[in-house]
């Protein structure tokens, strides 16, 4: 047995706080959440730069050959800082398509995707048709014409080409859809942890392509998984910034002649709040070091349902003991409460995943 | 013992229900039902019309214009009212400073502001907590010094939700700092209108302008407006907290959101069944209804005591914790219906004007859930609610 990082792996580690550190104060974050891309553009040609949207693709597609425990580590730093650049939406969910598609240019869409210039949406959800991945009525007709209603797709402002998940002729599959294209709308809206989002309309719209006939389902669902991986990770760092600003802020505050953080009641629930964290991560580590696939999947679906508690839980304690200054859209704490909070809810909810896990 | 309604109770029922049929006006009915904000003008509105009815005074003794109504009538009216959707009462006039005017005031305060008051002439709000002195509410710094007739006061009060639409303002201020931080508190009335006020928003995390920092700056009020003596509001300051407290459970309220939660469940699909018929789900909201039958059934004691003269006292605190708990207990169970539909967020960011394929319901899910983290910290915080029980109710 083997629980330490590699020498690789601590050093993007390091790097990537380092970032966070020195260039993503809460006022920079809360800037970039008020542009209208939701993000800063800069960060984003630095990522690429840095070599970090290379990360999960293999040598041959051009990427870093690296895996989930090098996305792992990077999102808990991302989560300690709520990084809002679009390295899930991007990366994790359309790379991880696009990665294992039988798309015939995909290598080109990795390229973009690695060297930044090209942004990628996965649309997989509908309004009212639950978190079931194959549950969806858009049809991808044999011409290759699109038509559905498509919800929740992350970062779709900035998106240059959509990855529509749809029924097919022969179960299911993927149509390449590029932004401007006839008979597409794309409605855009923020989401409230701050980050951009959309719905895409499609109207007999052509597709560039149609790929994964035979296991898209499949393939959807393994992204799903990674994703789950990358956003519990980052829940996990949000978690312990949660517990160190409420720390933090109970030293300074006083009430009653003496340090909030002074009160015996206040210290178990800080106590509590690390607690929760600490486990989350044992329960993370577990996951990334299971090789066997089945018991994997099992236990990812564990970990979504152990972080939309714990995640929410440290959240609202963190906002609680903060006070009325924990409401208030100034500190940054209640912003940790809202992006974790939309991870409770992304893919499904804890309730769901507990099935799941029952299920498999 | 019984729960069963007499049959006058059931008649005033009916007159309830008929007077919110004709008078409880339609189109803030609509705004109500579909979530949107009121302006200040429909919430005066509203309040005008109950109090055209004579029915704003149901708390209030009779003596001051107050309903007479027994407990069991009190809490048919409010559960009513609650079940039509309607807005819930500005709480600060009518029920927190009215009565510590009618208890503490002068003849004159009580001629003057009561009637206001019950007619709701008066938009009344709270002056209480400072950036520096919240749970530690005594420790309060903000000043009045004396000066002839008047009281001049400078400082900052903060979370003052409503401020922006207030008349006047109840202010607990400094006038001695030579001893205890509990005495040289007094307890002073403020014409919003007074030169020398500023009222700053405060944006919380729904993204919603509700509550205010209001400055003071050499702000001259008369020295008539003083309630009881000089020195001595801390004690009149604590009579308030407990009516604060005991009238925000909000029971009958939270019955009125479950069973519409409960019929969008039936229409909600997580997996290939309604989340209505998904055992986790259901499990969760019965959970949920017992608690709630025990909180009504804790403030129907409550009321009870109330109406036998007994001034609502350090139990209230228990209304206060369980009460906003299950508020929100019930806006997570909202929020987990909505699932990634409801993360299209209006509030700080804005998407009126775009139409969002997620119900209204769901995107409301969010903002309901960030705007209630804050019940469990406001009027004291659950904390010092604990503490209160433990030193007050339970001796330890």
């Amino acid at each position: 047995m083997n629980l330490s990082f590699t020498d690789e792996q601590n050093l993007l580690r390091d790097s990537v706080s380092k970032f966070c550190g020195s260039d993503y104060d809460f006022e920079t974050r809360m800037k970039s959440v008020n542009s209208d891309s939701g993000h800063n553009p800069e960060h984003w040609k630095l990522f690429a730069e840095l070599g970090w949207l290379a990360i999960p693709f293999s040598e041959d597609l051009g990427g870093l050959d690296g895996g989930d425990v090098d996305l792992s580590l990077m999102f808990e730093e991302f989560g300690k800082s709520i990084v809002v650049e679009p390295y899930l939406a991007n990366v994790v969910l359309s790379g991880g398509v696009l990665k294992r598609s039988d798309l015939e240019n995909k290598t080109d869409l990795i390229e973009h995707l690695i060297t930044g210039e090209k942004q990628i949406s996965l649309a997989n959800y509908e309004p009212q048709k639950g978190f079931n991945l194959d549950n969806v009525d858009c049809e991808i007709s044999e011409d290759g014409s699109v038509n559905g209603l498509k919800t929740t797709v992350l970062n779709a402002p900035n998106a240059d080409f959509f990855l529509v998940f749809g029924k097919h002729q022969t179960g299911h599959a993927f149509a390449l859809i590029s932004k401007d294209a006839k008979g597409s709308k794309v409605t855009t809206y923020k989401t409230y942890d701050g980050f951009v989002s959309g719905d895409l309309h499609l109207e007999n719209c052509k597709a560039d392509a149609v790929f994964s006939k035979a296991d898209a389902v499949d393939i959807l669902h393994q992204a799903i998984l990674e994703g789950i991986i990358c956003v519990s990770s980052e829940a996990i760092g949000a978690m312990e910034t949660c517990y160190k600003l409420t720390i933090e802020y109970t030293q300074q505050r006083e009430q009653f002649g003496q340090s909030l953080s002074k009160f015996q009641a206040l210290q178990h629930r800080m106590v509590d709040m690390f607690m929760e964290t600490e486990f989350s991560k044992s329960f993370l580590l577990k996951v990334l070091a299971t090789d066997d696939e089945n018991e994997r999947t099992k236990l990812i679906y564990g970990l979504k349902n152990q972080i939309a508690k714990a995640g929410k839980y440290v959240g609202e304690e963190a906002v609680q003991l903060h006070g009325g200054m924990g409401v208030t859209e100034e500190m940054s704490v209640g912003h940790y409460l809202k992006r974790l909070l939309v991870i409770t809810n992304l893919f499904g909810s804890s309730d769901y995943f507990l099935d799941k896990y029952i299920e498999s | 013992m019984d729960l069963n309604f007499s049959k006058e109770d059931l008649e005033f029922r009916d007159e309830v229900r008929e007077f919110l049929d004709k008078e409880y006006p339609k189109h803030i009915k609509e705004k109500m039902n579909n979530g949107d904000e009121l302006s200040r003008e429909e919430v005066v509105e509203w309040h005008k019309a109950v109090a055209k009815k004579g029915w704003m005074g149901h708390s209030w003794p009779v003596e001051h214009g107050g309903t007479g109504w027994d407990a069991t009538k009190v809490y048919i009216y409010l559960r009513e009212l609650a079940l039509a959707g309607c807005p819930t009462f500005v709480p600060f006039g009518l029920q927190m400073v009215a009565p510590v005017i009618w208890t503490f005031g002068s003849e004159e305060q009580k001629k003057k502001f009561l009637p206001r008051i019950l007619n709701f002439d008066d938009w009344w709000c709270q002056g209480y907590s400072e950036p520096g002195s919240g749970s530690d509410l005594a420790s309060l710094k903000c000043k009045a010094v004396r000066e002839g007739d008047e009281y001049v006061l400078n400082g900052q009060k903060t979370w003052t939700t409503l401020g922006q639409h207030a008349d006047w303002i109840f202010v607990l201020v400094r006038t001695d700092d030579s001893g205890k931080k509990q005495e040289g508190i007094t307890f002073i009335l403020v014409d919003m209108k007074t030169p020398g006020i500023e009222v700053k928003p405060i944006i919380t995390l729904d993204g919603d302008h509700e509550v205010n920092e209001v400055w003071f700056d050499n702000v001259r009020v008369p020295a008539e407006n003083v309630v009881g003596e000089e020195g001595q509001g801390w004690t009149y300051a604590k009579f308030l907290l407990f009516h604060e407290r005991s009238s925000i459970a909000g029971a009958p309220n939270m019955r009125r959101v479950l069973n519409s939660l409960k019929i969008r469940a039936k229409n909600t699909y997580h997996t290939d069944k309604p989340l209505s018929e998904d055992k986790n789900f259901q499990s969760k909201v019965a959970q949920f209804e017992l608690d709630l039958d025990a909180l009504e059934m804790t403030e129907l004691r409550g009321l009870a005591a109330m109406r036998e003269g007994k001034s609502p006292g350090a139990e209230s605190s228990l209304l206060k914790i369980k009460g906003t708990e299950l508020q929100q207990r019930l806006s997570t169970i909202a929020v987990e219906m909505a699932g990634h539909e409801g993360m299209p967020y209006g509030g700080p960011y804005g998407f009126s004007d775009v139409e969002v394929a997620a119900t209204k319901s769901d995107q409301l899910s969010a903002p309901k859930y960030l705007n209630f983290r804050k019940v469990t910290i406001y009027g004291g915080t659950n904390e010092i609610q604990k503490n209160i029980i433990a030193k007050a109710v339970l001796g330890i």
